[in-house]
């Protein structure tokens, strides 16, 4: 096939045809990535065949077959997913069904239902992924959908394409004020209206609810964003900056978990055991979606947000899984004092593995036989931490048989998992209540904003020991370590919040890319704000504050209803004036206008003509009242005449006439 | 011709009782006597089925939206919603400000499909795409329309009956550019059309003895017979000037009438009595093409109407149109067929 014959082709191929697929295969693109492959390769498949259709290299199957991959379409789905409800299913069938539709897609009606599909996907991916980039892109695919439906509304496809693509970009430019107004105006109605189904969609990227040290030879080093803090108060220390996540008590000698969602049935008040101390920090958490269920807060969380519950061991638990950016308000005291005199399920927080760790039981023993108390103990122990030749790294060693032992006997490297691992065992073994916290640790400001951002890599896991008559203290093993054993210099500022700044110093091209990533993380976290997050709530917030500033009280969902029907009554009224110019309604041509003076000028002498009288029947009547003037009355209508009823009016003749017509005189 | 432009477009024109009847929006204004300018009041618009459907698609997609609590799902209906919003503006504008004007439609023999020529003139500097032209019952044809100019399209339109007819409405339709409304405006001028009864298959025209050398005809001037043209002269009616030669360009020819002499061959409605009405008129209607073929001087005899005898197209027509109107009352001439 040469190029002159494959253009051909593509000449003959339905415009609007091929701008539907150019859609279609964009908006396919990121669930390419989501979906199982058993989708969505079939899927690209007849995408495929359907454009060598429409360049004639290929023809549609017949009914027989095309029913025959329906069945196998949804053979697979089921297959694929083990259902064909929920979403991510549901997402599946909607791809595979629409590519069968595109086997059909004869009639006209077909054209459009495919494109209405079409937008479909789009609202899927969504439901995915709602970044920044996503949204643009997904504009990309809706103009070319839009042209598809222009192209597709025009029979002949004679002009070129690029004039519908325009049209398009004009229509959508005109959209865009509308779908503004809509976007902030029309009233959030909070959902779900009904239960969403169960579905474990996409993998978490956050921190998992159990911590399995001995079986990680590489920790990840994972820069993207796990919350972004605005702080109404002045930001609290660097010591203090301990976000409290999953807090895990029981051990099975390899693998420290979680207890809830059991014990979720007590419910403590809140402050009936927290003594907090000082003023409390008021920040804003705004947390990216990571499918568990765990709300994050400052060690210690005074309130909990809404739809979420609080567990026994301070742990902030939303009601459903986090599957979508969240944005709560919370309040913190960095300075407080926990079950200082009393806990309940004491021994929930001795509890250890019956065959495990036999070495360093025998450690505990000895090291808590020296000293008096439990607080000593505790010195003791990260005093032994510090002596003993234990290295932070971030390739720790494989840890088979025994990790507790094998890690504080033989091996001693590893990252704060080894070591608060360690050391709530070794609390433990000396009677010492203690358990394992999870979170992130530490943070940093973004220069060119007033907000924190807290990345993955932020994540950290401490501890915490209960001493009688203190309450719980928080413990953090891994800051005991001095800076000569830690392997990594850069990982000094994690690991010591003291020493932030510490480290070698960055050259400028690590400046400038700090500085772009800082910018481009504002941008992020604008967008979050005004687009992905504009909830009910935040609606509200926003036009109170608005409306406020215009001198009223309130806004309810009527005033907004009334604010957007007149907003967007105002954009179509002005986009309505652009478009039909009623002022050029009359845009009449010359010979009209100069015979109207005509008109006028007789009938200022009161010969008017009639609204049905032609201009041969009035020239008659004309020239029967002024026979002197008949020459000229003749004359003007057989110039006018002439001007506007043949097919080919000369500009001479409009001259002839206008000159006719300001030189008559009744 | 005649035509009073300025008058049908001004709005003023129009009662507010007039301006919201429904039978403007069933039936359109009846038939007017200029060109016709498609103002606000003459366009209508109304979702299409395409355009129903995907207001229920936006629907569910703000069920999705809101069940979900998706932003972007919201944002991305919202943007459909205001897309729908918008093209009612640009369909709306497609046919607006239009001119429309029928031509002369050449008459046809019953049975054949007149060609009515359709004038759109277009005013603005924006072209105008998919515009669906079509007769009452008729087959549609779709045009485009570039910016600032003046089109001539014709349209089909099936003949049944023969008489006199006048055109019918014209529906101007489009759905352009995203098909999901859909605007129309109807235009009926009140030009007529002949059509003339089916020629019946040959037969050989009357023998003889039907000719009549008639000695009576006068070569004067007068108004029954077309005699040949000569200079326009001041003063002339102007319903002789032979506007043809103006339409051309050329100079301006007054119409000279007369009569005339010659042996005659008359086609006599009595000489058919085995015949019914249609298959009497069917022959006669063939025997005057043939007779013209052969330039023979030939008249017409019909139970109400007599036309002497003549040679030429216009006489031809003249008959053409007597056989047509033969047993047609005035009012039948409005009904269109």
């Amino acid at each position: 096939m040469n190029m002159s014959g494959f253009q051909q082709r593509v000449k003959q191929a339905k415009a609007e045809n091929l701008w539907l697929l150019a859609g279609l295969a964009l908006a396919f693109t990121p669930h390419f990535f989501r979906l199982p492959l058993l989708v969505m390769l079939p899927s690209i498949i007849l995408l495929c065949w359907r454009l060598l259709f429409e360049w004639r290299y290929l023809a549609l199957p017949p009914r027989t077959v095309r029913w025959l991959l329906t069945l196998v379409g949804i053979l697979a789905t089921w297959i694929a997913f083990g259902t064909l409800v929920g979403q991510q299913a549901g997402v599946g069938l909607l791809v595979i069904m629409l590519c069968l539709k595109l086997m059909e897609m004869n009639a006209q009606r077909d054209v459009g239902v495919v494109i209405g599909l079409g937008f479909f996907v789009v609202i899927t991916v969504f439901l995915f992924d709602q970044s920044i980039f996503m949204g643009f892109y997904m504009l990309l695919v809706v103009t070319l959908l839009v042209t598809a439906l222009i192209a597709f509304s025009r029979d002949q496809s004679v002009i070129p394409q690029w004039a519908n693509l325009q049209k398009a970009g004009a229509i959508l430019m005109q959209a865009l004020p509308l779908a503004l107004l809509l976007f902030f105006l029309f009233p959030r109605i909070p959902g779900p209206l009904w239960s969403l189904p169960a579905d474990g969609a996409g993998a978490g990227t956050g921190l998992s609810d159990s911590m399995s040290p001995g079986n990680i030879s590489q920790l990840s080093d994972n820069d993207s964003v796990a919350f972004r803090v605005q702080f109404d108060t002045p930001l609290p220390l660097p010591q203090k900056r301990y976000w409290r996540g999953p807090v895990l008590t029981q051990f099975d000698g390899r693998t420290w978990t979680n207890p809830y969602p059991q014990r979720l049935t007590t419910r403590l008040s809140i402050n009936a055991q927290n003594q907090a101390r000082g003023t409390p920090s008021l920040y804003t958490v705004t947390l990216e979606p990571h499918q568990q269920r765990w709300l994050f807060a400052l060690d210690l969380p005074a309130i909990i947000p809404p739809d979420s519950r609080l567990s026994d061991d301070y742990e902030i638990i939303a009601n459903q899984p986090v599957r979508q950016l969240v944005r709560y308000s919370m309040r913190s005291f960095t300075d407080y004092r926990l079950a200082k005199d009393d806990i309940p399920n004491i021994s929930l927080y001795l509890q250890l593995p019956e065959k495990s760790g036999i070495q360093a039981r025998q450690l505990a023993q000895q090291l808590r036989q020296k000293v008096t108390d439990n607080a000593a103990y505790v010195q003791t122990v990260l005093n032994y931490i510090a002596e003993q030749p234990f290295y932070y790294t971030r390739q720790p060693p494989l840890l088979f048989d025994d990790p507790v032992d094998a890690f504080l006997f033989d091996s001693r490297r590893g990252f704060c998992e080894h070591y608060a691992s360690a050391f709530v065992f070794l609390m433990r073994a000396a009677g010492v209540p203690a358990r394992v916290v999870t979170g992130y640790q530490g943070g940093e400001m973004n220069p060119q904003s007033d907000y924190f951002i807290v990345r993955q890599s932020d994540a950290h896991a401490w501890t915490e020991v209960w001493l009688r008559g203190e309450g719980w203290r928080r413990i953090d093993p891994t800051a005991v370590i001095p800076a000569e054993r830690i392997e990594n210099p850069q990982d000094l500022a994690r690991i010591l919040p003291e020493m932030t700044g510490a480290g070698t110093t960055p050259n400028w091209l690590k400046k400038v890319g700090r500085q772009l990533s800082f910018s481009w993380d504002r941008i992020n976290h604008t967008w979050n704000q005004w687009v992905v997050n504009y909830n009910t709530q935040r609606q509200q917030n926003f036009l109170s504050r608005m409306f406020a500033s215009a001198g009223f009280d309130n806004i309810d969902w009527q005033q907004m209803i009334s604010l957007l029907v007149a907003g967007m009554t105002l954009v179509m009224v002005v986009v309505a004036v652009y478009l039909l110019r009623p002022w050029h309604r009359r845009n009449q041509d010359p010979a009209q206008m100069a015979y109207e003076r005509f008109c006028q000028r007789l009938s200022q002498r009161g010969m008017q003509r009639q609204p049905a009288e032609g201009p041969l029947d009035f020239a008659q009547r004309a020239s029967q009242q002024y026979p002197q003037r008949a020459r000229d009355i003749n004359n003007i209508t057989v110039l006018y005449e002439r001007q506007r009823y043949t097919p080919y009016p000369t500009q001479r003749n409009l001259q002839q006439l206008q000159r006719a017509v300001r030189n008559f005189i009744v | 011709m005649s035509h009073t432009t300025a008058n049908t477009t001004t709005p003023t024109a129009m009662s507010l009782r007039h301006r919201f009847s429904l039978k403007r929006f069933f039936a359109g204004e009846g038939p007017e006597p200029g060109p016709i300018f498609l103002a606000q009041r003459r366009v209508y618009i109304l979702p299409s089925r395409m355009g129903v459907y995907f207001a229920a698609m936006m629907l569910i997609m703000l069920l999705g939206a809101v069940n979900y609590n998706n932003s972007l799902a919201y944002a991305l209906t919202f943007l459909l919603a205001s897309i729908f919003f918008i093209a009612i503006l640009h369909t709306y504008r497609n046919l607006l400000h239009l001119r429309v004007d029928v031509g002369q439609i050449p008459a046809v023999f019953c049975g054949e499909i007149a060609q009515v020529p359709i004038m759109l003139d277009n005013r603005r500097s924006a072209a105008r795409y998919a515009i669906k032209l079509q007769l009452r019952n008729q087959q549609h044809t779709n045009v485009d329309i570039t910016g600032d100019q003046w089109q001539r399209n014709k349209v089909p339109l099936r003949t049944t009956h023969r008489g006199r007819h006048t055109v019918p409405r014209l529906t101007l339709e489009t759905g352009f550019p995203l098909g999901l409304f859909r605007a129309w405006a109807y235009a009926q001028r009140d030009v007529c059309y002949f059509v003339y009864p089916i020629p019946d298959q040959h037969h050989p025209l009357p023998d003889e003895s039907s000719y009549h050398l008639d000695l009576q005809g006068d070569r004067g001037h007068g108004t029954d017979d077309f005699a040949g043209l000569r200079n326009y002269h001041a003063g002339d009616s102007l319903r002789h000037i032979h506007w043809k030669t103006v339409a051309r360009g050329q100079d301006m020819f007054t119409k000279q009438f007369g009569g005339d002499q010659a042996i005659e061959l008359w086609l006599d409605w009595d000489s058919l009595p085995n015949l019914d009405t249609e298959a009497r008129l069917s022959r006669l209607t063939r025997w005057v093409l043939d007779a013209s073929a052969t330039q023979v001087n030939y008249g017409l005899r019909l139970p109400n109407t007599h036309i002497p005898p003549g040679t030429g197209s216009a006489h031809q027509q003249q008959c053409l149109q007597a056989l047509a109107l033969h047993d047609i009352t005035p009012d039948a001439d409005i009904s269109s067929s």
